[in-house]
Parts: structure tokens; sequence; C-alpha cells
């Protein structure tokens, strides 16, 4: 067996969120046992996008705001692959929210992980889209806006400060997209703690509907409500916030594209027989000239 | 006996929905039947309704790539397009006009032109209720006029609306018919317009357009993965192969914008899946970010520029090649970059044939340049070979060859050598790599150490090199020791070969050099115009390719010929603007 690359080890700060969720991830691929090839790990760019280098899968670093449809082509080209986006607010709610929205819509097989510190920790933080905590009411919130998208699957919210939880939930979403049941999002609070540090604020402001017995992760209405609900008295939930029913499967699963080999005769038959529907028909010689 | 028809230039037009394409298209597979070669061409205003449609046909015994000067045959539904039209007819055109309005105003038509007036509407809707049949009344005139045979146009037609119901096809025929009726009630028998169709022996022949070729070449090249937004004039590879490409096991996606379909088409390609993307010039420069991003991180993908005239949405229906400077140096960075560029639907096939293997080989993005009249005209070609086509992957790893490899770095720079490291699909076992877009190692992993920068931007560069002899060398005809060259690629082609035969047959030895790959500048090219005065013939105002071939070293020789009026030249015109060029 060749030997490829060694895992480099986290550039991150000493305490970022960020390794909360290579952790998460880590122990997902394990528990699961997914071969470490048939993983694609697909980063934004940010300092959440670096994720891609630390397991030893397959890891692709995407161009700023585009990894979620980057992880369409990959996820629809080969679905034997576990296929997971990961990247940063900034990655996807500003440059790349225009994504997000129609990776809802389109439901395709993959996990989509937002790694959300409300900053923008690698150009040192500036502003975010997401700037709940700041109390800003034109915030994006995006669970919010997937669960607006009435054919989602899977939403969820977890949070470094839980990394129980947090497991839990990111195993949730690789089997939901390993099932083939769709597109997997899962927001993390994942706190930049040298240009935001909001860990002490978290504490307080999210509730977790896992532990709320009245709450079902089946309803999308009380799921839309809930939040809205919450942020009236500026709290967020965690916790799987809403999974669409089994039936939702996703049954129209491509098949995986040819190979692309030299053609069998098979295949050069159909080539041909498409090529006869443009060919010139010379004329019968029907009727001599009046 | 009249003589044969040699060369003829047919137009219909009226309003869209006429059914002037139709028309057109009928008589196309008309003489394409008796073995003459065809060029179709739609003119449509920039516009959703309204505004004068026009389909053209030339139809010749030797191959043409473009309309004739003028029109022989003008086939008018209205008197805005009678009128439209009518400064472009020959001086002994015949004039078929619907006068369900009221007779043609003559104004502009030449005195010595030959016009017919038929009320075509009124005669579709007295025999079969419907004015849509008034381009089947008219085909019936047309086809007089052009001494077909009645029954050979009967069996035309009927062929050619072959997808519609029989009750169609029947309501068409009866319109055909009258048509024959009112034929003969003017006294028009077949070759009283001193035309007769001859009968050609012809090779075998296929009837395509540049978007056909290219959306057929790339499926038989064994690319299986599509991602596009809709824009004019590129959306039809995208419906063709949205249409075809599942049944082969391949997909398509209709993305939400330009930036997700060239980023699905990078993430298809990293799974070995032959990808491609194609748009117009406002999807291309949305997509010159990740077509820098697939030369960094070293993905093969193709991408189709399908030009219309520019800047920003300019006009959608009109070519232009002035994407010539973004396809060659578009982008932030040092990109290197292949732009091939197909001069008929044949070449269309074939170079997007090549452009999967070298996307595969050289590992980086391909441009096939089109532009809207390539794209969108159909052209009689010998068919495209479907057989031969076997895929090179380039220096793709299998598992096996994974298995029996000490390492795998995936961006090996391999003591330098052709700058082309081996490379493997995501998901092969022991193949796990580290693609990006940021400077790297040879493991990928990201680094700004001087020297390693030195060395991978080097190597992205020497893979031009590596696959520069398998770049499509530039169509050289006409005479070889002429002192002027003519230099174009795409809708330029046929037109130049026509006008340099002409500028010969009038003592000005002329060669004519088409261009195939834009980017890189081949030698032959150059040396193709050693001692020539060059004409650089393209659609744009700036002469685009003409300062790319000035900096590759033919300055003292260039001179350009431009056009940006969103027309293709005729041949006629190309003459007069070398000679303007050279008697001034
Ligand atoms: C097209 C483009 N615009 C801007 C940048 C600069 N840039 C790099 S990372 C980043 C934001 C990162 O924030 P986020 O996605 O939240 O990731 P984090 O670092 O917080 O994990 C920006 C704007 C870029 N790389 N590309
Ligand atoms: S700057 Fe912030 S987001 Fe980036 S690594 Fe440091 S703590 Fe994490
Ligand atoms: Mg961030």
């Amino acid at each position: 067996m060749a030997r490829t690359y060694t895992p480099s080890l986290p550039i991150w700060c000493a305490g970022c969120g960020h390794f909360g969720v290579l952790n998460a991830l880590r122990s997902a691929v394990r528990d699961l046992r997914i071969p470490l090839h048939e993983v694609a790990l697909l980063a934004g760019i940010g300092c959440s996008g670096t994720i891609q280098n630390y397991l030893g899968t397959y890891g692709y670093h995407a161009l700023h705001g585009r990894v979620v449809p980057t992880a369409i082509g990959v996820a629809l080209a080969d679905p034997r692959l576990t296929v997971v986006a990961a990247g940063g607010d900034g990655d996807g709610y500003a440059i790349g929210a225009g994504h997000l929205i129609h990776a809802f819509r389109r439901n395709v097989s993959l996990t989509y992980v937002c790694m959300n510190n409300e900053t923008y920790g690698l150009t040192k933080g500036q502003s975010s889209p997401s700037g709940f905590l700041a109390g800003d009411e034109g915030s994006f919130d995006g669970p919010l806006a997937g669960l607006a998208i009435r054919g989602s699957t899977f939403i969820a919210r977890g949070y470094t400060g839980r990394p129980e939880q947090l497991a839990r939930l990111m195993r949730a979403a690789l089997e939901h997209s390993r099932e083939r049941r769709g597109f997997a999002f899962l927001e993390v609070i994942s706190p930049c703690v040298t240009y935001a540090d909001t860990y002490p604020d978290w504490e307080h402001t999210l509730y977790d509907v896992d532990a709320d017995a009245a709450y079902s992760s089946g309803d999308r209405a009380l799921a839309f409500s809930t939040a809205l609900r919450l942020a009236e008295d500026r709290r967020l939930p965690i916790g799987l916030l809403y999974r669409a029913a089994e039936h939702a499967a996703d049954a129209s699963a491509p098949a995986v594209p040819a190979s692309s080999g030299a053609p069998t005769p098979d295949l050069v038959a159909r080539y041909e027989e498409l090529l006869g529907r443009y060919a010139v028909r010379s004329s019968s010689g029907a009727g001599a000239a009046r | 006996m009249t003589p044969p028809i040699r060369d003829i230039t047919i137009v219909a037009a009226g309003q869209g929905g006429d059914g002037s394409v139709t028309l057109v298209s009928a008589l196309g597979e008309l003489f394409a039947g008796r073995g003459y070669h065809v060029y179709e061409a739609r003119e449509v205003a920039s516009r959703v309704k309204g505004g004068v449609a026009a389909a053209s046909l030339r139809a010749s015994v030797d191959p043409k790539r473009c309309l004739g000067d003028a029109t022989d045959l003008l086939v008018a539904f209205d008197a805005a397009a009678l009128e439209q039209n009518a400064s472009a007819l020959a001086p002994h055109a015949y004039v078929v006009y619907d006068s369900s309005e009221g007779p043609a105003p003559r104004g502009r038509i030449p005195a010595t032109a030959s016009v017919i007036e038929a009320p075509l509407s009124r005669l579709a809707v007295r025999d079969l209720r419907r004015d849509l049949y008034k381009n089947s009344v008219a085909l019936g005139l047309a086809a007089r006029l052009l001494g077909a045979p009645d029954a050979l146009t009967e069996e035309t037609l009927t062929t050619h609306l072959g997808k519609l119901s029989e009750q169609l096809r029947a309501a068409n025929v009866r319109a055909l018919r009258a048509g024959f009726a009112y034929a003969d009630e003017a006294g028009l028998t077949a070759g009283s317009a001193s035309w007769s169709l001859d009968r050609i022996e012809a090779e075998e022949r296929v009837l395509m357009t540049g978007n056909e070729a290219i959306a057929f070449g790339f499926l038989a090249a064994g690319g299986r993965f599509f991602a596009g937004y809709p824009i004019t004039p590129a959306s039809e590879i995208l419906e063709w192969l949205a249409e075809r490409l599942p049944s082969f096991g391949g997909v398509v996606v209709q993305a939400e914008d330009e930036l997700a379909a060239v980023n699905m088409t990078m993430g298809a390609a990293l799974t070995g899946t032959r990808a491609m993307t194609a748009s117009s010039g406002p999807g291309i420069a949305l997509m010159q970010e990740g077509v820098g991003h697939a030369a960094s991180a070293e993905i093969g993908i193709v991408i189709v520029d399908c030009q219309r005239a520019g800047p920003s949405t300019g006009m959608p229906t009109k070519p232009e090649q002035s994407d010539i400077g973004m396809l060659i140096s578009g982008g932030n960075g040092d990109i290197p970059r292949i732009v091939l560029a197909p001069g008929d639907p044949r070449e269309a096939f074939e170079l997007t044939v090549l452009a999967c293997d070298l996307a595969d080989r050289y590992q980086g993005p391909v441009y096939v340049a089109s532009d809207q009249a390539l794209s969108q005209n159909a052209t009689t070609i010998r068919p495209p070979d479907v057989r031969g086509i076997s895929p090179d992957r380039g220096k793709l790893l299998r598992e096996v060859d994974l298995r029996d490899a000490a390492e795998f770095r995936r961006y090996s720079l391999n003591g330098y050598g052709d700058g082309v490291s081996p490379w493997t699909a995501f998901g092969t076992p022991g193949g796990q790599h580290l693609v990006t877009g940021n400077e790297r190692d040879e493991w990928g992993l990201v680094t700004t150490a001087p020297a390693m920068r030195t060395r991978m931007t080097e190597k992205r560069m020497r893979k031009l090199e590596t696959v520069r002899d398998s770049l499509p060398r530039a169509v050289v005809s006409g005479d070889p020791k002429a002192e002027i060259a003519l230099v174009g690629s795409g809708l330029e082609t046929g037109v130049m070969r026509e006008a340099a035969e002409r500028l010969a047959a009038s003592g000005v030895a002329t060669k004519v050099v088409q261009i195939r790959t834009l980017w890189p500048i081949l030698e032959d090219v150059l040396e193709a115009l050693d001692g020539c005065r060059a004409y650089v013939v393209e659609h744009n105002a700036t002469g685009q390719y003409a300062a790319a071939l000035s900096a590759a070293g033919a300055a003292a020789r260039v001179h350009s010929i431009l056009r940006y009026d969103g027309l293709p030249f005729r041949p006629s015109e190309l003459v007069a603007a070398v000679e303007e060029k050279e008697f001034a």
C-alpha cells in the first residue's frame, strides 16, 4: 500500500471551538466504521477550512463560499462516498449563502457542517452575518432558513461546549446522508477564542430541545415556532431540530456514473444510433419533374 | 433544361412564430437529400417576442460554412420582414410575399427581381382554418420555384415533420398542396424560375449544430457529469445532455448559478468522472475564480464558452469573439490553460473529445471556445467517428497501481519532469490525498515556503509544454507562398476560405490560417505567417486575438479586420475589407 500524506496537526489557536468539531467528526467516522478512503471531506476557506487536513481522508479545500456546490458535485458523481462539507459562517452564510438555500432544496445526500463562530476568524475578527449574540435582528440563522424550505430533511445545531451531544448529532447527520435520506445540515456553535470569545455567553443562551420531552423533531412547524419564540427571549435552540420522517428517504439515488474507460461495443452502438438521427437521408427520387 | 443550382442562399422571414425556421429547415432537408451541402442560420432579435425572426439557408455543391453574399430567394410573411431583408436581395432574386394584408411594398426590391404575391395566410385559414400552416403553403411555392418535383417536396415535408402527430402532418401536407395549387393557378411550373435541383453523389453526412456536436462529443468521450445554468446561446448543450446523459448513467444538474456550475463540475471531476460545464460570456466571467482554482488545484475540467456579443449582457443572440481576452488571460494569478477553437460542428465534436483527454492528461482547465454562429447554426458534415474514441485518462492511478506503489504524492514534482503528477479518483483505496487551491507541498499540505512555491508554479506551467504537441495545429489552406494570410477561428472559418478563393481568383494570392488552439499560441501559426501580411479576422472591437498573436512575436505582420455589429461576415464583405487594406 502506497504511503500517502500524514494528517497534519491543527493550526488552530488553543481553545478554538473548531477542535470540538474535529473531535466529533473523527469519532463519528470511527464509530460508523467508515474506511477513510470512502470519506470525502471538503472544507471552505477560513480557520474552519483547514479541517480537511487532519483526519487522513480524501480532503478538498474549496474556494471561499463554494464548498457546498463542490460537495454536491462529488456526491452526485459518486454516491458511494461519504461526503462531508465543512466551513465557517462567513463561508456558508455570507459569500456562500445562495448555495445553501439550493442545497436544502436539492436535498442531495451529504452532510454539511457550518462551523459558526459568529465572526471571521481567519481574516481577524470582522463581523459575520450570523451575529445572534450581538443581538442583531437581521442576523442570518442557517437552521431557520433550512426549516423554511419544505424539502429539507435534516437540521440540527450543536455546540462545542457540549461535546457529547455534538458527537451524537454529527453521527446522526452522517447516518442520514449515508442512508441516502438527503442533505444533513448541522450548524455547530464553535467559538473563536481569539477574536470573539463567546463561550461565557452561550451557556445561558442555548436551549436544548433534545432534553425537552415535549419537543418533537419530526414536526417542522414546531421546530420553526420554537426557534422564533426562543429568539424573543434572545435564546437559541440546539439539538436535533428537525428530521423528516423515515419515508422521505431519497429513493432517486443516481447510479454511479460509468467510469470513463474505453467504451463497450454496446455503448458504441448507442452512440451510433444517436448519430443516425442526424443523418441526412438521401431522397428516394420520388416524382419526376412535372 | 435549366442548369442545376450550384450555390443558392434562401431566407424566410416573418414574426417569431410564423414558421420561418421550419420552412427553411424543410428546404434544407430537400437540398441535403439531393447531396447538397447546407448551412442553416437563424436570426432572431434579442428579445422574447416581437421583432422579425429570420431563418437562412445556403445550399451548395461545394461545402460552404457561411451564407452567400445575397439572397436569391426570399419568403417574407409580412411587410416588415420584406423591408428588413430586401436590401440583401440579389438582382435576379425571387420573392414570395404573403399578400394577405395587401400587396408587397416594392420600394427596396431590385427592379430586376421577381415578386410572387400569394395570400399565404388567407389560403391557410381558408383551407385549414389555421394561420400557422402558412409556412407549408409557402414551402409549396418555394419548392416549385426551386424546381423540386412536388412528390419530393411532399416526401421531405412528411419526414421532416416526423415527430408531429399524424393529424398535424396531414394538415401540413394539405397546406403544401394548397401551395402547389396556387402555383398552378399562377402558372408556376417546376423550373419556371430557371432553377433546378441537381442530384449529387455525396458521401455520408449528418446535419448538426455546433452545440449538438459539443454535447455529443462530450457524451462520446465518456463525459458523465454536466452542470450548467441556462444562457443564450449555450443552453442547448444543457438541454441536449439533460435529455440523454441520465440514460447513460450520467448526471446533469441545472445549477443555481455559474459559480455553482463550475464548482460542481470540479467536484464531479475529483471522483474521476469526466465533467464539463458550458455558458456564455456573462457566465464564463462568473466562473473565472473557479477556472483559476481548477488550474491551481490541478483538476481537469472542460468549460465551453459559446461567445455572444458583450460586454455585460450585450446582445445575447449575436455572435462575437470578444471573450478571447478573458479565455486566454482571465482570472487571478498565473493560470495555465488551454483554449481550443473549433471551426465547424465536426471539429466541435472532435475538439470536445480532445478537450476531455487534455483535461485528464494535464489536469487543468480546458476551454472550448465557440460562438453563437458556430453553436446554433447547422451544417452538413462528415459524420464524426464515434467508434474510434478511447479516453486517455493520463496518469490516473487505480487501486492496483496504488497497491504496488511505495508512496503517492498528489502534487509530486517528479524531479520536475513533465510537470504532470499522478492522480487518483476520490474513493480509491489507498489514494487518500489533499486537493487545494492554496500553494502546497507535494502532499497537498499548504505552504508558503519560497522554494516550494517557485517549483510548484513552474511545474504547473510546464504541463502546458508537455501537452503542446497534442494541441490542434492551425489548418492552413490556399496558396502556401501567398503574401496575404487571413487568420481567424470559429465563425470566420468558412468565410475566410471563400474570401481567399475569390481573392485568389482576382489575382491576389491568399492563404488561410484557421486557428484551432487559441492558447497557447503554437509555433506553427507563427511559421505560417512568416513573410505574410496577416489579416487577423475577429468579431470584437479591440483585436483580442491579434494582440495575443502580436505579443507572441507576430506584431510586425499583424493587421486587424474587426467586426462587432453582431452580424457574421459575408464573403464579399470580407473580400472588400481585405482589398480596402491592401489597396488603400
Ligand atoms: C473570494 C474571497 N473573498 C474573500 C476571501 C478572504 N477570506 C478568507 S477567510 C474569510 C472569512 C472566514 O470566515 P469564516 O468562513 O467564518 O471562517 P472562520 O475563519 O471563522 O472559521 C474571508 C473573507 C477569500 N479567500 N476569497
Ligand atoms: S482565530 Fe479564532 S477561529 Fe481562528 S483558529 Fe483562532 S480561535 Fe479559531
Ligand atoms: Mg467564522
